[in-house]
């Protein structure tokens, strides 16, 4: 799926009517190796890509064509969709619509996405309907009201020597019931309401990470209201959960308390920490590790300090609708207790003399494994940036609950991922990093890092904490930066994996651990559980 | 002297009403609100038949059911289901618990009556 980068480089080139050899010279390889480059024969990235972005006098991103990747992808998933199965569309078909047609390309994308929601609303009712007791309850008592009213109706209707205190009795109940009967259809009504206004969707995490997207997961104003919270804080004693303690304390009337029970917020959720804005109590679980009463602490000081900064962010025209903006606010505050915590330049600093060893960077911030990997993939401030990488995070259901993109590489908006992918190879050997060099079937390769880790029990009743699991993500041409590539031959594809990025996605038809169907150009279904003696009326198919 | 009819019914309107109008095909009956209940009256008054619902509080009908057919002296005993859920497997387990007749909510009062009527002629 990778974009033609030779055709943008050359294209920029000739408009500025540079030759070859000069820009070659410029960037400091031979003519013939951008020869190779221009005509798509040579992969090219990293620091040779910021090279010719540079003499080009063009943004990287616009060279590697991120955001057409990104809708071919978007096209690509919508094109899978088992809706669409026996239509037949050819492999290109997603890059040749962006190409040709990019705004109906956009359409569609669109179009997915509202029924992507839909679908996922239908589901809710439909689980609703079959599963939810209060429902079900309510229908009882509107079968149970109607059995009544029918049988007391037939009754003065059938009955001819019913004497007067019986025609009254049986007249009583209908309207007794009827009026129950009324009571329930409100109780019904309400309850649809209620439902309509705060159903899931897929929709605020789409615009989320369109937003995400679009900023390349940098925000400047953020780092920079961040790096002056963090001077505040180092101003009043080190940084750390002492003084933090102590700021909120002072600034912000906030007392921090840390017990071993089970306390829920506000909305009756257990969490590990919450806070109470009524009491001014910011709450800990005695099983909450230091990394993490470190960060919340920060992200406490953030969202009371600079909640106008990250109001200013949430109003982006992205977030189109409130609950997108709840979610963008609760990402973005999470962003800046990240910047507060790992601060730019010094983080990058560290980050590139350690090789983004994570786990070393752990030991320096405090942190845990998932903090620093999502600082990781927020240093993408231009021209000081750092590996590009992309993230994930799955439960061990391998339901993904959290990503970041990484331009080009083919990740699933929602559902799982490839099951051969690291991110669960990870949850068979917790707390052990787990690497892993993939290659997808238009050849672009990446390395994985992943762990899966679970949070710590506060005690035996406790013991059900579940792992999840977390991975980076970045390409080959990168991978050298990081201290994960020692030992690895990158030069010989073959010990690659061969992945997908998810069955539904994977044009793989010789994997033998495909788990579910794939779009075949012409429609032709795989043969995932089909019967041993072929048959005509094959998954999918009409006739 | 056993009655020929216990009704477990919990809502009090359904209940009259086919109380009434069992009452008035000619049945001698007794009622209850529970599965406990129910339970206890089948021991002690005998009945020729029961008209149970499903959703009884303390004890579902089902589980009344189960141990009328699990007890000797009640194994045979003519059990009518009475269930405001008309799924499929509702019916599928009252056939596996043995019941004799499955009627679903809302009924024809003829419907109840000639059930009875029929199940009392076929255990004579």
């Amino acid at each position: 799926m990778r974009a033609p980068i030779g055709l943008r480089i050359s294209s920029r080139r000739r408009a500025l009517g540079i030759s070859q050899a000069a820009l070659a010279r410029q960037a400091g390889i031979s003519a013939s190796y951008l020869n190779l480059i221009e005509s798509n024969r040579r992969q090219v990235g990293g620091a040779l890509l910021l090279r010719l972005a540079h003499e080009l006098k063009v943004d990287i991103g616009e060279l590697s064509g991120e955001a057409e990747h990104r809708l071919i992808a978007e096209v690509d998933e919508a094109l899978a969709d088992p809706v669409l199965q026996s239509a037949e569309f050819g492999g290109l078909a997603a890059r040749d619509l962006v190409a040709q047609q990019p705004a109906a390309a956009l359409a569609i994308a669109r179009l997915h996405r509202a029924y992507l929601s839909a679908q996922a609303s239908a589901d809710d009712y439909s689980d609703r309907l079959r599963t939810d007791p209060l429902l079900a309850e309510l229908l009882h008592r509107v079968l149970s009201g109607i059995t009544a009213v029918r049988s007391s109706a037939e009754i003065l209707e059938d009955v001819a020597d019913l004497d007067e205190a019986e025609r009254r009795r049986f007249v009583a109940s209908i309207t007794r019931e009827t009026r129950g009967l009324t009571d329930v259809a409100r109780g019904l009504i309400g309850q649809f309401e209620q439902e309509a206004k705060g159903r899931r969707t897929l929709s605020p995490m789409r615009e989320l990470d369109d937003l995400i997207f679009e900023r390349d997961n940098y925000f400047p104003a953020l780092e920079a209201a961040a790096a002056e919270l963090r001077g505040e804080i180092v101003r009043a004693g080190a940084f750390g959960e002492a003084t933090l303690t102590d700021l909120l304390e002072r600034g912000f009337g906030v007392r921090v308390v840390r017990s071993g029970g089970r306390e829920l917020d506000a909305l009756g959720f257990p969490g590990q920490y919450h806070f109470n804005p009524e009491t001014r109590v910011m709450w800990f679980q005695s099983s909450a590790i230091a990394a993490t009463r470190q960060f919340q602490l920060t992200r406490l000081y953030a969202e009371l300090a600079a909640s106008e900064v990250i109001e200013r962010e949430v109003l982006a025209p992205e977030l189109g609708s409130p609950a997108a903006r709840r979610l963008g606010y609760r990402a973005l505050g999470s962003y800046m207790a990240g910047a507060i915590v790992f601060p730019y330049a010094g983080f990058l600093g560290d980050a590139e003399a350690v090789r983004y060893d994570i786990e070393a960077l752990r030991q320096s911030y405090t942190a845990s494994f998932e903090q620093v990997a999502h600082r990781l993939v927020t240093l993408r401030r231009p021209g000081e940036a750092g590996v590009p990488f992309g993230f994930l995070r799955s439960d061990p259901a391998g339901r993904l609950t959290k990503h970041f993109p990484l331009p080009g590489l083919p990740m699933p908006a929602s559902g799982h991922a490839c099951p051969l992918w690291a991110i669960y190879a990870a949850f068979r050997t917790p707390e052990a990093l787990v690497r892993q060099v993939v290659q997808f079937a238009d050849g672009s390769r990446y390395l994985f890092i992943a762990q899966a880790h679970a949070r710590r029990v506060a005690s035996f009743a406790d013991r059900g904490a579940i792992h999840t699991s977390v991975m980076l993500a970045c390409d080959v041409l990168h991978a050298d930066r990081t201290v994960y590539a020692t030992g690895l031959d990158f030069a010989d594809p073959t010990a690659d994996v061969p992945v997908g990025p998810a069955c539904r996605l994977c044009t793989r038809r010789d994997c033998p651990d495909r788990q579910e169907e794939a779009l075949m150009p012409g429609g032709q279904p795989s043969a995932v559980r089909a019967p041993l003696v072929p048959r005509r009326f094959d998954v999918g198919e009409a006739g | 002297m056993g009655v020929d009819v216990l009704i477990a019914e919990d809502e009090p309107s359904i209940l009259d009403s086919l109380d009434f109008i069992l009452r008035r095909a000619g049945f001698s009956i007794e009622s209850v609100t529970d599965g406990d209940a129910a339970l206890a009256a089948i021991r002690r008054q005998r009945p020729r038949l029961v008209v149970l619902d499903v959703m009884l509080p303390k004890r579902s009908g089902f589980e009344v059911l189960k141990q009328i057919r699990a007890d000797a002296v009640t194994r045979d005993l003519p059990v009518m289901i009475l269930t405001a859920k008309g799924q499929a497997q509702d019916r599928q387990i009252a056939e596996d618990l043995g019941a004799s007749s499955f009627i679903t909510k809302p009924y024809a009062n003829a419907e109840v009556v000639g059930t009875v009527k029929r199940l009392l002629a076929e255990t004579r």
